[in-house]
């Protein structure tokens, strides 16, 4: 009993007394403002392990770390093919654990999830599920019998207050930039299902119609005082808190309460306040995504397809930098692949040919650009390496997906950039992925883009039960 | 004495970071010499090497000790800290001083204290104490009375912000003379402060906006050079007016 009164913190008095006194005063004690964020990090990583034989499981995962001031969660999306529910035969499912381990907070014991571990599982869920951010349809892959089931595992690794909304951009990250594998039914009859390895067709993104994003008020006083964003200590001495999950489009998703009693008006004033953070935090996870979507295509040598990235339409922030690609910069590209072999291009069984990938990138630049009204860069069906990497053309790649300079406020991770420079440097000629194998942490290329193998049926993996019903 | 040249080879290791393993001293070249080492130190035969990590310093004539910056509190006899009161017991204060284990206040450990006027603590009071016993094995002990029993400026601190840093930063807070942080505030500011060596310092001042400064100050100033505290506080004031 000592000793677990010895690991607990302890909150004084006088702290108390002094963060409600200068909360009065419109003061908080680590020198922000009332409506202000922590600053926010947002870091991806997608996990490419070999797909296993006789396994159902996609282990392609996507993943997500947030750091919002002290505050660290990490979010990890898996799926699987399972049976869909009875109501629902044509619909996947989305489900979201919570792991809170001890690391994070000694208040956390390992093993059952606490009150609170669930209510903030529940508040993730609702906003996702209700509201249709994900798209479930899509993820139907033989209706009645097989659907797409995605696992979201959130797990917090450091307790530093607001977990809610930093759980909450974890996941959406993550979802953002997971990748399943592609389904197609196919073979002889024609109702085979052949599940594409990750190494014979690109997995597929899934479906996000918006981003749904939790901002969490505290409540202190009677009600009257709220502040965004709590640190740990302002937690501890809050009365009550109120989280909305909204969108940029200014749709609210889900409203979460708990503590003492807010006025209406109160709450109609976190509802306008909630409306701008949203969309400052939505255009965070975009430019974040898009950095790191564009560090992976560059790191993997070839296309990627991004048939449903639907960038979503906010408020633009005046530090954002636009990534864009100029008529000249896709003229250089195209001019190349014109005078590349086209072999070479051939090669990459899916892709397009030569004379097609030209067009294409400027039909789609042309297309976003006046779709969004701002140009926008969609790394699309062009592939500049499928053999070789010139290194001139690396060079002016490299500019082309440089990290701007001028990202205060959001931090990408950019050591796979930065090794990616380093592998350039050294190996000027060689093969594109074997350069690029030792530089990327997360994703493992390829050798070669030829490896081919029979394509997984649905005989092979399925299990014996189902083949008696089959038959 | 102090011109021996094994003594020449220790100075390059005195005031630089060590660690484990690194010799820092030959004792060959010293014989009937007594040394002191303190924490962190050990003697391996004919050399004393390291423990821990951290800066080696030295305090004339013989004593050495290996310095480090701990998030968590080893007590130590006649530190002086800040600890919060966790619970109340017959004859002893449970207090909690970031160490491995509680410290115990006797109840009686005040100036002038007796059975009947023993001090109603709630949970959650601040208290400026003394390290009387520390063992790594019993709940240290902590007094509110120096040696001679008085109370000197032991005791509750009221009002105020406390927040938590490192033992190191304590540690620079306290040096004399005094660190270029403290006085540079002092110098446009007035505020009362109390720093304990577990890493628990306290502020005060009239105004909460004074005590939210010198806290966020003293936090940001734990890796800065002298010239860049200075520096440091300049901004601060000059964004105030």
């Amino acid at each position: 009993m000592e000793q677990r009164l010895a690991n607990t913190w302890q909150m004084t008095v006088n702290e108390r007394k002094f963060i409600e006194m200068a909360l009065a005063a419109d003061l908080r004690v680590d020198d922000r403002g009332p409506f202000d964020y922590r600053p926010c990090t947002i870091t991806f990583g997608r996990h490419k392990l070999k797909y296993l034989q006789f396994s159902f499981t996609n282990r392609v995962g996507g993943s997500s770390e947030v750091q919002l001031g002290e505050t660290h969660v990490m979010s990890y999306v898996t799926s699987q093919l399972v049976q869909p529910y009875r109501d629902r035969p044509n619909e996947g499912t989305l489900s979201i654990f919570t792991e809170f381990s001890p690391m994070a907070d000694p208040a956390f014991e390992a093993g059952r999830p606490g009150e609170f571990a669930i209510e903030l599982g529940r508040i993730v869920d609702r906003g996702l599920r209700e509201s249709g951010a994900v798209d479930m349809e899509s993820l139907c892959v033989v209706v009645g019998k097989l659907v797409w089931s995605i696992r979201v595992d959130l797990h917090i690794l450091d307790n530093g207050g607001n977990l809610i909304d930093a759980a909450n951009i974890a996941a959406l990250a993550s979802l953002l930039t997971f990748r399943r594998p592609e389904c197609t039914l196919g073979g002889d009859d024609n109702h085979e299902l052949i599940i594409h390895d990750i190494e014979d067709r690109e997995p597929l993104p899934l479906i996000i119609h918006h981003l749904p994003v939790a901002v969490t008020f505290a409540v202190f006083g009677e009600g009257n005082i709220m502040v965004i964003d709590p640190s740990y200590k302002e937690e501890a001495v809050m009365g009550g808190r109120m989280t909305i999950t909204m969108n940029s489009n200014g749709d609210i998703c889900a409203v979460q309460k708990a503590g003492i009693g807010i006025s209406s008006s109160v709450i109609i004033r976190c509802l306008e306040i909630c409306a701008v953070k949203a969309a400052e935090i939505t255009s965070k996870i975009n430019h974040a995504n898009l950095l790191d979507s564009q560090m992976e295509s560059f790191n993997d040598g070839r296309s990627i397809q991004y048939p449903n990235f639907h960038p979503v339409d906010v408020a633009i922030q005046d530090n954002l930098p636009d990534v864009i690609m100029n008529k000249k910069q896709i003229e250089n590209l195209t001019g190349h692949l014109a005078a590349l072999p086209l072999d070479a291009l051939d090669r990459n069984s899916n892709k397009s040919g030569a004379v097609v990938v030209g067009t294409n990138t400027r039909a789609k630049f042309e297309n976003n650009q006046a779709r969004d009204g701002v140009p926008f860069y969609s790394p699309s069906n062009w592939d500049p390496y499928p053999r070789k990497l010139c290194s001139c053309l690396a060079r002016s790649s490299l500019k082309l997906s440089g990290l701007p300079e001028d990202v205060e406020e959001d931090k990408v991770n950019t050591t796979q950039s930065v090794k990616v420079e380093c592998g350039l440097e050294h190996t000027k000629g060689a093969s594109s992925s074997r350069a690029l194998e030792t530089a990327s942490e997360y994703t493992t290329v390829e050798a070669t883009s030829q490896y081919i193998k029979a394509p997984k049926t649905l005989k092979d993996a399925v299990k014996i039960q189902n083949r008696k019903m089959r038959k | 004495m102090n011109s021996m040249p094994s003594d020449s080879a220790s100075m390059s290791f005195v005031d630089r970071v060590v660690v484990p393993g690194d010799h820092v001293l030959d004792l060959t070249g010293m014989a009937n010499q007594t040394i002191k080492l303190g924490a962190g130190l050990r003697q391996d035969g004919d050399a004393i090497s390291v423990m821990k990590a951290g800066k080696l310093r030295i305090s004339k004539p013989n004593k050495y000790w290996v310095e480090s910056s701990h998030k968590r509190y080893v007590p130590c006899v006649e530190d002086t800290v800040l600890g919060i009161v966790v619970d109340s017991k017959f004859d002893n204060f449970l207090v909690d001083i970031k160490a491995p284990m509680l410290g115990l206040l006797p109840v009686l450990a005040f100036e002038g204290g007796t059975r009947r006027n023993i001090p109603k603590f709630e949970i959650g009071t601040l208290l400026y104490v003394r390290v009387v016993k520390a063992n790594n094995t019993m709940n240290p002990e902590l007094s509110c009375m120096d040696e001679t029993g008085k109370a000197a400026e032991f005791g509750p601190l009221k009002d105020g912000y406390m927040f938590e840093t490192s033992t190191g930063l304590a540690r620079m807070l306290l040096s004399s003379p005094p660190c270029p942080i403290l006085e540079s505030l002092g110098k446009s500011l007035s505020y009362e402060i109390a720093i304990g060596l577990n890493g628990r310092v306290w502020v005060n001042a009239a105004s909460p906006s004074t005590v939210i400064l010198v806290s966020n100050a003293i936090m940001n100033s734990e890796f800065l050079s002298a010239a860049q505290q200075k520096i440091m506080v300049e901004k601060l004031m000059k964004r105030l007016q």
